[in-house]
C-alpha cells in the first residue's frame, strides 16, 4: 500500500470511534493483561527501571546540575554528558515517539493497513537513531572533568549549587571511605574502592536492561527464522536442523557461555551476543510445532499459489499465526538474560570495572579477607531478584492473556 | 520399541559429532595461541632459538598440520577416552575429571532426592485444593522462590550463616573439614552432610517452582478426567482416588522430567560449586576456563554434552516404556 493509499484510509476512516473497527488481537490480550494488578504493577516497576537507566548521569552524579562561581553560572553535568548518555536519551525518546504512534495507528489507522504504516515509522525511527549515533561519536567529544565541586562547595568559593540527588559517580575511588555501611551520607554504603553502592547501581541497570533487550533481540530472531524454515520444509531440511538444535540443547549453555566470554574480548555486546546465540533453540521449537500445523492450511496454499516470496509466505502470511509463545518466551528470555549477565560478572567475566554492574557488584559481598559486607550483597540481589521477578510476572501475565484457557484450566 | 531404541542411538551419532566439532571449532577459534602460552618469558632472550622451539612444538603437537586433520585426529583421542593432559594440574584430564565427577553427580542426586521429595507433596496437595489458599499461596511464594538469583542465595547464606560476621552455623566453603579422613565413618558423613546442606540448598529452591508447578498441572488434569469420576462415583475415599488414581498417572511425566533438567543442573553447579568451593566438575570448568586449560576445558563440553543427549535418550524411552500410548513413529522423532 502506497503512502497516497495510506492518506487515503485515513481520511475515510469510518469514525474517530475505535470501536467501529473492532477491537485486533493485540488490543485483547493487552485488556486481558491489564486485568491484574501485579501484571500492571510489574510493568510499572520496569518502566520505572528503565526511567532510573536512561536518566542514570542525572540521578547520581559527582558534578551539579548548576554551579555559580564568581558571579557566573556553567552547567558541568551537562557538559560531562557522554556520547553513550546521548544515544541512550535519543534511544529513548524514539521510543516514546513510537509508542505515542502506535496508539495514535490505532485510532487514526485502519486495521488492514497499520502493518505498513507501522513497518514505515519504525524504518523511520531506526535511520534516526542510525544517524543519530553516528552523528552523537563524531560531535561529542570526550571530556575529562577532574574538578572537585565538592571542595569547591565546601571551601565556600561556589555560591550556589545544585546536585543530582545522589552526589556521587559511579567511577569514584575514595580509599577513606571503603567498605562503609549504609549512612546518611552514602545510602547504601560504599564497596572495595568507596565508590557509592547506591550510584553504581542506578548506573549498573543500564547493562542489567540492555543484555535483556540486545540478547532476546537476536535469540528471537534467529530462533524464529531457523524454527520457521524447519516447520516449513519439513523433511530432511527438519532432520538436519533438529540435530542443530539437540546439539544446542545437549550443551550445557551456561559452560558454553563462559567458555567464549573467557576466550573472546570481553565487551558488553559480546556477551549480548553470546547470550543471544546460544538461547534460541526453545524459539526455534515453538516456531517449528506452529509452522507444522499451519503449513498444510488454505491460506498459506493461498500465498504459495500466488507466487509469493518465500519471505513473505513465511513471515507476512504464517508467522503472525504462530508468534504468541514467541512473545511470551521473549519475556521469559529477557528475565534469563538478566540472571546470566549477572551470573557471568559474578563470576569474574562480565565488562570491565569500573562499569557497573550488579552482578560484579554482589560478587564483592564477601571481601578478600572473609568478611561479610552485607549491604553490598543485599542491594544489588534485590535489584537482580527484582527485575527478574517482574520481567517473570509480565510473561507469566502475557502468557495468561494471550491464551485464556490456560488460565481457566490451570 | 527395539527398532525405535536402535533408531534413537543412531540418531545420537550425528549430533555427538557435531557437539565434539562445535567444541573443536571454539577451541581453535579462540584467540591467543597455547603455544605463546607455553613459551613463558625466556622466550623473548632469544628470538632465533624461541623461533626454533616453537617450530618443533607446533610440529609435536600436531599443529601444523591442516584443521580437518587435527580434528579428526583429537576425535579419535575422544573415542579412546583420551583427553590429553591438564596444563595447571600436569595430569591427564580423564583422571580428574574421574576425581570430579562423582562429587556433582552426589551433588546433584541429593538436589534431585530434595526436590522431588519436597515437591510432589506440594504439587499434589496443590490441585487437590485446586484455587484455595494453599494452592494460590504456595504458587506465589514458588514463583518468587524461581526468579531468585542463585548467586545472591548463596552469598546471603554464606554471610548470614558461616563466619564470624553472623550466625556460625555452618562452614563455608569445601566438602569436609580438615583431618576429616580420620574420622571414623559416622562422623565423617555427618561431617560431609554437614558441608553440604547449604550448597544443596542453593541448587534446589528454584526447582521446587518448576516441578511442583508440572506435578500440578498433572494431576489437575487426570482430577478432571472421567475415570476419577467413576472412582469416586464407586464411593472410593478422598485418598484412595488422589493416590491410587490420579497421583499414579500424573507421576510418570514429572519422572522422565528428570532428564530435562540435567543441563540446567550442570550450569547450576558451575555457580554453586564455585561460590561454595565445593570440587566438583563446575569448579573444575570455571577454573578451567580462567587458566585457559584447553584440553580441560574442550573434555569438560564434551562429557558434559555427552551426559546430557544420554539423559534425553534415557527421558524419551523411559516415557515410552511408562506410557503404552506412545508411538514410536517417525513423527516421534
Amino acid at each position: 500500500m502506497s503512502a497516497e493509499q495510506v492518506k487515503q484510509v485515513e481520511a475515510d476512516r469510518p469514525g474517530r470511534d475505535r470501536g467501529s473497527w473492532g477491537r485486533s488481537y493485540g488490543q485483547l490480550v493487552a485488556r486481558e493483561f491489564y486485568k491484574s494488578r501485579i501484571n500492571i504493577a510489574s510493568l510499572v516497576f520496569i518502566l520505572l527501571l528503565f526511567l532510573v537507566a536512561v536518566l542514570a548521569p542525572f540521578l547520581a552524579n559527582d558534578k551539579p546540575y548548576a554551579i555559580k562561581v564568581g558571579g557566573g553560572w556553567s552547567f558541568p553535568l551537562f557538559r560531562s554528558l557522554n556520547a553513550v548518555d546521548y544515544m541512550v536519551l535519543l534511544s529513548a525518546a524514539l521510543g516514546v515517539v513510537l509508542w505515542v504512534l502506535i496508539r495514535r495507528n490505532q485510532r487514526r489507522v485502519e486495521p488492514s493497513a497499520r502493518g505498513e504504516v507501522l513497518a514505515r515509522q519504525l524504518g523511520g525511527a531506526g535511520l534516526v537513531l542510525a544517524v543519530g549515533i553516528v552523528l552523537l561519536q563524531v560531535l561529542v567529544p570526550a571530556r575529562l572533568d577532574a574538578t572537585d565541586y565538592k571542595a569547591l562547595v565546601a571551601s565556600g568559593e561556589a555560591e550556589e549549587a545544585y546536585f543530582a540527588p545522589v552526589p556521587f559517580g559511579y567511577a569514584r575511588t575514595e580509599l577513606a571511605a571503603r567498605e562503609q555501611g549504609p549512612s546518611e551520607v552514602h545510602w547504601l554504603g560504599t564497596d572495595d574502592v568507596g565508590a557509592d553502592v547506591l550510584s553504581r547501581l542506578i548506573h549498573g541497570s543500564r547493562i542489567s536492561l540492555s543484555v535483556g533487550f540486545v540478547a532476546v533481540g537476536i535469540s528471537s530472531i534467529v530462533g524464529v527464522v531457523i524454527g520457521s524454515l524447519l516447520g516449513y520444509f519439513g523433511g530432511k531440511v527438519d532432520f538436519v536442523g533438529m540435530r542443530l538444535v539437540e546439539i544446542m540443547m545437549a550443551i550445557p549453555t551456561f559452560f558454553l557461555i563462559i567458555t567464549i566470554v573467557a576466550f573472546f574480548p570481553r565487551s558488553l555486546l559480546n556477551i549480548m551476543i553470546i547470550i543471544g546465540i546460544t538461547s534460541w533453540t526453545g524459539n526455534a521449537r515453538f516456531i517449528r510445532a506452529e509452522f507444522f500445523k499451519l503449513r498444510g492450511q488454505d491460506f498459506v496454499q493461498a500465498a504459495r499459489v500466488l507466487g509469493l516470496p518465500l519471505r513473505s509466505v513465511l513471515f507476512r502470511h504464517m508467522l503472525p499465526n504462530g508468534v504468541a509463545p514467541v512473545l511470551v518466551n521473549a519475556t521469559f528470555g529477557i528475565a534469563g538474560a538478566i540472571f546470566i549477565e549477572a551470573a557471568l560478572s559474578f563470576l569474574g567475566f562480565g565488562v570491565a570495572p569500573p562499569t557497573p554492574s550488579w552482578g560484579q557488584m554482589l560478587s564483592l559481598g564477601v571481601n578478600t579477607s572473609g568478611r561479610f559486607l552485607w549491604w553490598l550483597t543485599m542491594f544489588p540481589g534485590l535489584a537482580i531478584f527484582l527485575t527478574v521477578l517482574a520481567y517473570n510476572l509480565v510473561g507469566e501475565g502475557l502468557r495468561d492473556a494471550i491464551d485464556p484457557r490456560l488460565r481457566k484450566a490451570l | 520399541m527395539l527398532s525405535y531404541l536402535i533408531r534413537r542411538i543412531f540418531l545420537m551419532v550425528p549430533t555427538l559429532l557435531g557437539i565434539t566439532l562445535m567444541v573443536f571449532a571454539i577451541s581453535r577459534l579462540a584467540p591467543g595461541d597455547p603455544l605463546s602460552l607455553m613459551m613463558g618469558p625466556e622466550s623473548q632472550l632469544d628470538a632465533a632459538r624461541a623461533a626454533d622451539v616453537r617450530e618443533a612444538r607446533r610440529k609435536l603437537y600436531g599443529l601444523d598440520q591442516p584443521v580437518y586433520v587435527q580434528y579428526v585426529k583429537w576425535l579419535g583421542q575422544v573415542v579412546r577416552l583420551d583427553f590429553g593432559d591438564s596444563i595447571k594440574h600436569q595430569r591427564p584430564v580423564v583422571a580428574l575429571i574421574g576425581e570430579r565427577l562423582p562429587v556433582t553427580l552426589v551433588l546433584n542426586l541429593i538436589a534431585f532426592v530434595v526436590i522431588y521429595t519436597v515437591s510432589l507433596p506440594l504439587g499434589v496437595l496443590a490441585a487437590v485444593r485446586h484455587r484455595g489458599w494453599f494452592d494460590q499461596g504456595s504458587s506465589v511464594v514458588l514463583f518468587m522462590l524461581w526468579s531468585l538469583p542463585s548467586m545472591w542465595v548463596g552469598q546471603m547464606l554464606i554471610g548470614y550463616f558461616t563466619g564470624t560476621t553472623f550466625m556460625n552455623w555452618f562452614p563455608p566453603a569445601g566438602l569436609s573439614s580438615n583431618f576429616a579422613d580420620e574420622l571414623p565413618f559416622f562422623p565423617w558423613l555427618w561431617d560431609r552432610l554437614w558441608h553440604l546442606v547449604l550448597p544443596v540448598l542453593t541448587l534446589t529452591y528454584a526447582g521446587f517452582a518448576y516441578l511442583t508447578k508440572q506435578v500440578r498441572a498433572g494431576m489437575l488434569d487426570n482430577l478432571r478426567m472421567d475415570y476419577v469420576r467413576t472412582a469416586r462415583a464407586k464411593g472410593l475415599s478422598q485418598a484412595v482416588v488422589v493416590f491410587r488414581h490420579a497421583f499414579r498417572n500424573s507421576v510418570i511425566p514429572v519422572i522422565t522430567i528428570m532428564a530435562t533438567l540435567l543441563p540446567a543442573m550442570f550450569a547450576g553447579s558451575v555457580i554453586v560449586e564455585s561460590i561454595f568451593s565445593v570440587p566438583g566438575m563446575g569448579l573444575l570448568a570455571f577454573e578451567a576456563v580462567t587458566t585457559r586449560d584447553y584440553n580441560v576445558v574442550m573434555a569438560v563440553a564434551t562429557i558434559a554434552g555427552t551426559l546430557n543427549l544420554l539423559g534425553l535418550l534415557l527421558a524419551d524411552v523411559a516415557y515410552a516404556i511408562a506410557d503404552p500410548r506412545i508411538t514410536f513413529g517417525r513423527s516421534g522423532v
